[in-house]
């Protein structure tokens, strides 16, 4: 189960344009992330995401919302709840294929919406 | 396994802390109600009840009946055999009736099972509320050092059910209020047990926040408690990978090794290091630009020492 995850998350992340991909428990804690080293802006992002997923899902539960879009500076941050206590966070360069990362992030979190159910 | 290291008896852990508890250490088990924490302890003294070690359990909660009672529930009914043969031993005391804490906790132990080298377990710690807070620090360090000179312990830390001092993630600015942190701060290793409550996968996690002197996973991974075996952790394989030494770049810590040795005699010191640094190489980058790095700084304090 843990190795389909794992695999989802890998699949997910080699999709051209996709310059992270991360699983975070919805109190905000990174289950287990795809990142290429060490980027600045990247870091910058992920610690805003710690601290306000929860608002962010509080929110998006409120408004009935199955996917949201932040855009930083050129990246695209979709969030995506995967399952009661996950949600997927996709993160992609402006440029890069929108609707296929979309499309591609929802198949996953039906994915791992199975593995951690 | 590894010499000087204690087995925790948790399926999965040990290869996530270097191979289990440094010997004669004061291991905190930190977690709400519910999540596993009594589970641990009772885990740990089992397997090394097993294994014909000696085990002391200070309980400030459940007596002995309950205690055994509870094992029974979980297919550990070999505890009470334990029990009935002299290797283990339950104190049932509450915290609020030790007047002096600091003396009377080791006292205790010395006293019930005299020994070194014990498997001693405090659950749940409970203190005392009339000290001051430098007094607190103070009385507990002083708890701690005789534990560790008395066996490798496990203390069960509750954290409050309110959430007051939640501890939901250990980054830089999320610290629980200083009462609660004390026994965090003075113990060699924190692990922290969390229940979500949803009942999927990742909502029963533990996390090992600090273990001293040892390389350990840093990711939070999530476990289950089954009936006869306690609790087993769920690691991914890529978890499990992450705290294996990589030897991919031997040949980089060679290259660095031969440029450290041309330094003479601080040289000498720093080779060290930096072959403790090979022997503990975790990841899978490329360790070349922090070589490079140490070596320039170095290099600056072996030019200003010439």
């Amino acid at each position: 189960m843990n190795k389909k995850l794992e695999d989802t998350l890998d699949q997910l992340y080699e999709i051209e344009g996709v310059e992270a991909c991360l699983l975070y428990r919805i109190d905000g804690v990174p289950i287990t992330i795809r990142v290429p080293g060490f980027r600045e802006h990247l870091l910058e992002t992920m610690f805003w995401l710690e601290k306000h997923i929860k608002h962010v899902l509080k929110e998006m539960n409120r408004e009935g919302l199955k996917e949201t879009i932040f855009y930083f500076r050129n990246n695209r941050i979709l969030i995506a709840p995967s399952s009661k206590s996950t949600v997927l966070v996709a993160i992609t360069k402006g440029e890069s294929n929108q609707q296929l990362v979309s499309l591609e992030t929802l198949r996953a979190t039906k994915i791992i919406c199975n593995c951690v159910s | 396994m590894k010499h000087g290291r204690v087995l925790t008896g948790i399926y999965g852990l040990d290869d996530l802390m270097d191979g289990g508890f440094r010997e004669n250490t004061v291991n905190l088990v930190y977690g709400g109600p519910g999540v596993g924490k009594t589970t641990f302890a009772l885990q740990y003294s089992l397997f090394g009840l097993d294994r014909g070690e000696k085990v002391l359990y200070v309980s400030f909660e459940m007596s002995e009946q309950q205690i055994i009672r509870d094992c029974s529930d979980m297919g550990w009914g070999a505890i009470k055999d334990h029990i009935d043969e002299g290797n283990m031993k339950i104190i049932h005391i509450f915290g609020e009736d030790l007047a002096f804490p600091s003396l009377d906790i080791a006292e205790i132990i010395k006293k019930t099972m005299p020994g070194h080298n014990l498997r001693i377990v405090i659950d749940p710690f409970t203190y005392p509320t009339f000290y001051s807070d430098k007094e607190k620090r103070k009385s507990l360090s002083t708890i701690f050092q005789d534990l560790r000179k008395l066996g490798t312990t496990v203390v069960v830390v509750e954290e409050p059910a309110d959430g007051s001092t939640s501890y939901n993630y250990a980054g830089p600015g999320d610290i629980p209020t200083r009462i609660s942190a004390t026994p965090l701060y003075l113990s060699d290793t924190v692990l922290f047990l969390q229940n979500l409550g949803f009942g999927e996968m990742y909502d029963r996690t533990i996390r090992i926040m600090k273990h001293r002197g040892s390389k350990h996973g840093e990711a939070i991974y999530p476990f289950s408690i089954e009936t006869g075996l306690g609790i087993v952790l769920r690691a991914s394989e890529k978890q499990i990978e992450r705290v294996i030494p990589k030897t991919k770049y031997d040949e980089r810590f060679k290259e660095a090794l031969k440029k450290v040795k041309a330094m003479g005699k601080q040289g000498v010191n720093l080779s060290a290091r930096i072959e403790a640094l090979r022997k503990n190489w975790v990841h899978d980058e490329d360790p070349l630009q922090i070589l490079d790095l140490v070596l320039e700084e170095e290099k600056k304090g072996y030019e200003q020492e010439t």
